[in-house]
């Protein structure tokens, strides 16, 4: 489980401002309005002082964000392996120290997988993905109530989100509850988040449901296989690749949750039979 | 390396393909004919052209004694195995011939005879076990009718599998079958007796275990078999006739000779001599040895064993991990060349289940070191290590130790 204060920490840290516009309708002149907006911040990565990437962000739970992308990316193992994560807000840094120096993940890092047309080819594009994702094992069963209810949750999370309409959220869930929220500009960082706030508690993934508001395509697929998460959710559609992959990464994919109904894409074999509103899990 | 404990360093494993690098005696070589000598072998009289005819005289010698083979004209130059196989099938075979191969033949075997198929050649596959290993019993019945011809690959180029030459040689001699044999990995490796197997037909490319520079083949055609040429052309003899010489090797070998390659090549076959060709053959089997025992180690590796091994080419796969992606990344990290894929050899990746995306091979050669080697599967092993990360089996067996 997650301490009790998962759901609070994500309260009230993002940073939005009041801008003027103007509406406009098909006829008519343009009315001046406020509108509340989201920020927008870049902020750079390093690793043992070495810049690795910068991300566009809102700007909040940096720790998480370089935490999570460090380990979905391969630079951090395991939580051992983090010496030191300096945040430096102001100047939109974050610093992380690794004990041992995390060669393969830096030299290997967007670099793109070269096939030679001689035999069937892969399905990733970049080298690094490849080799961190594996099938996503594990027992977790959930019934079709149980998908419906968390997304439901959910769409009442963000308080952002009513506000600005320019974040994505995500959250971390079991069947009963949902554990974590966190959103963002960006839907990878939401998930970055996510994983690190797990992985700097040792938290496994590989009994829970992560559900977001983004299209679910091959980037955030590959993503949640790095860090074995078995159940993928989204309000939204799959791409043809994020099938593929979830097909071969053993993911259960589901996408278009609404109107009490929702599509499995892959790995359906996780959904419970009507009638059972039991989770299952290991 | 940082992650292998050790400064990174530039390993080329994949000689099955090609030999890198050559001894420097065949760049010299090449150098030599190309700047000193430069003039076409056999077109004229003066003497470079002399020292060039020399050059490729001298070559088909070598390579005759090291083949087994009594008179030199009875070596063709052509331009690399594939063409040798080609003649040889092409040549050979009619309408309504029969020709048995193996399971494990190589794509030079496999598409030429699926062209000669549409024009009613019948193509019989002698199955190989799941290493490779050719079945002796089905093929003593394909023989019963004899065919028109037998064709195998000496070892496989994707698992190094070494098939039973002299039987099968001596078999097919017995119903009076001509045997062609592909010995494109073998050649400049294992022993081969091109007239005491009494091969009907041999192919072989110049620039693998010969050591010599792509460009050449090798091809041998028994003196009794009328194999017609695929070309026509200029051969610098008889030129007053408009009809092609039949005398061997002129009449393969039409248009300007590739002198360069054919020095190297001679250079190379040299060079193999003053090694000696057991040595050679045990280097790579012993390094071939190392590679299979440290493969074995690791969780998650499937090796494609040969029951017999004939060359050093290694071949495995990674559980769930495509081969060309494990290539990209042992190139892009550590600098490891190594071939992954089909190899050009989809029939022989059926035999040993490989399809369809193929196999990581791994082939040392002669200049190959225990180093390299050690490097590599420390290599390997890093990238594994990484992949098995937050596996609960391996997080207890590191808590563990």
């Amino acid at each position: 489980m997650l301490p009790d204060d998962a759901m609070d920490e994500s309260v009230g840290k993002e940073e939005v401002s009041p801008v003027p516009v103007w509406i406009y309708e098909k006829r008519g002149q343009g009315v001046e309005r406020t509108q509340w907006v989201i920020r927008e911040k870049p902020v750079t990565l390093y690793v043992n002082g070495r810049e690795i990437v910068t991300l566009l962000c809102a700007g909040h739970h940096l720790d998480e964000l370089a935490a999570g992308f460090m380990h979905a990316e391969g630079f951090l193992e395991k939580p051992s392996d983090l010496e030191k994560l300096t945040v430096d807000e102001e100047a939109g840094k974050v610093e992380v120290t690794t004990r041992t120096d995390p060669v393969v993940a830096e030299r290997l890092w967007m670099k793109r997988t070269i096939t030679s047309g001689c035999g069937k080819g892969s399905l990733f594009y970049y080298s690094l993905d490849a080799l961190l994702s594996k099938p996503v094992e594990g027992s977790l069963r959930i019934s079709p109530g149980h998908v419906l209810a968390r997304v439901e949750d959910l769409n009442h999370l963000s308080e952002t989100y009513r506000r600005t309409h320019g974040v994505h959220n995500t959250v971390l869930a079991t069947a009963e509850e949902v554990l974590l929220f966190r959103d963002d500009i960006g839907r990878h960082n939401a998930v970055d988040m996510i994983v690190g706030h797990v992985f700097l508690r040792g938290v496994s993934l590989e009994d829970k449901l992560l559900i977001t508001t983004g299209r679910l395509t091959s980037e955030i697929l590959i993503k949640a296989a790095k860090v074995r998460i078995p159940v993928l959710i989204s309000r939204n559609t799959a791409t043809t690749l994020a099938i593929e992959l979830a097909r071969s990464l053993n993911i259960t994919l589901i996408g278009y949750v609404r109107g009490g109904k929702f599509t499995v894409y892959s790995g359906k074999e996780r959904i419970l039979d009507s009638g059972s509103d039991t989770a299952q899990g290991n | 390396m940082e992650g292998t404990g050790e400064n990174k360093m530039a390993v080329y494993l994949d000689n099955a393909a090609t030999t890198h690098p050559r001894p420097k005696a065949v760049y010299q070589a090449v150098l030599h004919a190309l700047e000193e000598v430069g003039a076409s072998p056999g077109r004229a009289s003066h003497r470079l052209a002399r020292e060039a005819s020399a050059i490729v005289m001298r070559a088909r010698e070598k390579i005759a004694r090291l083949l087994d083979i009594s008179g030199p004209n009875r070596v063709i130059f052509t331009k690399n195995a594939t063409e040798s196989i080609n003649i040889a099938l092409k040549g050979w075979l009619r309408p309504g011939d029969r020709v048995v191969i193996s399971g494990m033949e190589h794509n030079s075997v496999v598409r030429p005879l699926r062209r000669l198929s549409e024009s009613g050649v019948i193509v019989e596959i002698v199955p190989c076990s799941s290493s490779g290993q050719l079945d002796m019993s089905i093929l003593r019945r394909s023989l019963d009718p004899p065919p028109r011809l037998v064709a195998i690959t000496h070892a496989s180029n994707v698992n190094g599998a070494l098939q039973p030459v002299s039987e099968v040689a001596a078999l097919c001699a017995e119903r009076s079958v001509p045997l062609l044999l592909d010995g494109a990995q073998t050649a400049g490796v294992q022993p081969i007796f091109v007239e005491g197997w009494k091969l009907g037909m041999f192919a072989c490319s110049g620039h693998k275990g010969l050591l010599g520079p792509p460009g050449v083949g090798i091809l041998y055609i028994r003196p009794d078999l009328d194999v017609p040429a695929l070309m026509e052309g200029g051969t610098g003899s008889r030129s007053e006739e408009a009809v092609q010489p039949q005398c061997c090797p002129d009449r393969y070998e039409s248009g300007t000779p590739n002198l360069p390659g054919i020095a190297g090549l001679a250079a190379g076959v040299d060079f193999i001599f003053e090694r000696g060709l057991d040595a050679i053959r045990e280097h790579e089997l012993k390094l071939a040895e190392i590679l299979e025992s440290g493969l074995a180690e690791m969780p998650g590796v499937k090796i494609y064993r040969p029951e017999a091994r004939g060359t050093g080419a290694v071949s495995f796969t990674v559980d769930r991990l495509n081969p060309g992606d494990v290539g990209a990344i042992l190139d892009e990290t550590f600098d490891i060349a190594v071939r992954t894929g089909l190899h050009c050899a989809p029939l022989a990746h059926e035999t040993l289940g490989a399809l369809p995306e193929g196999t990581i091979r791994v082939s040392p050669g002669y200049a190959t070191t225990r180093e390299e080697v050690d490097y590599f599967l420390r290599s390997l092993e890093t990238l594994l290590a990484l992949r098995r990360r937050g596996d609960p089996k391996r997080d207890k067996k590191d808590r563990n130790a």
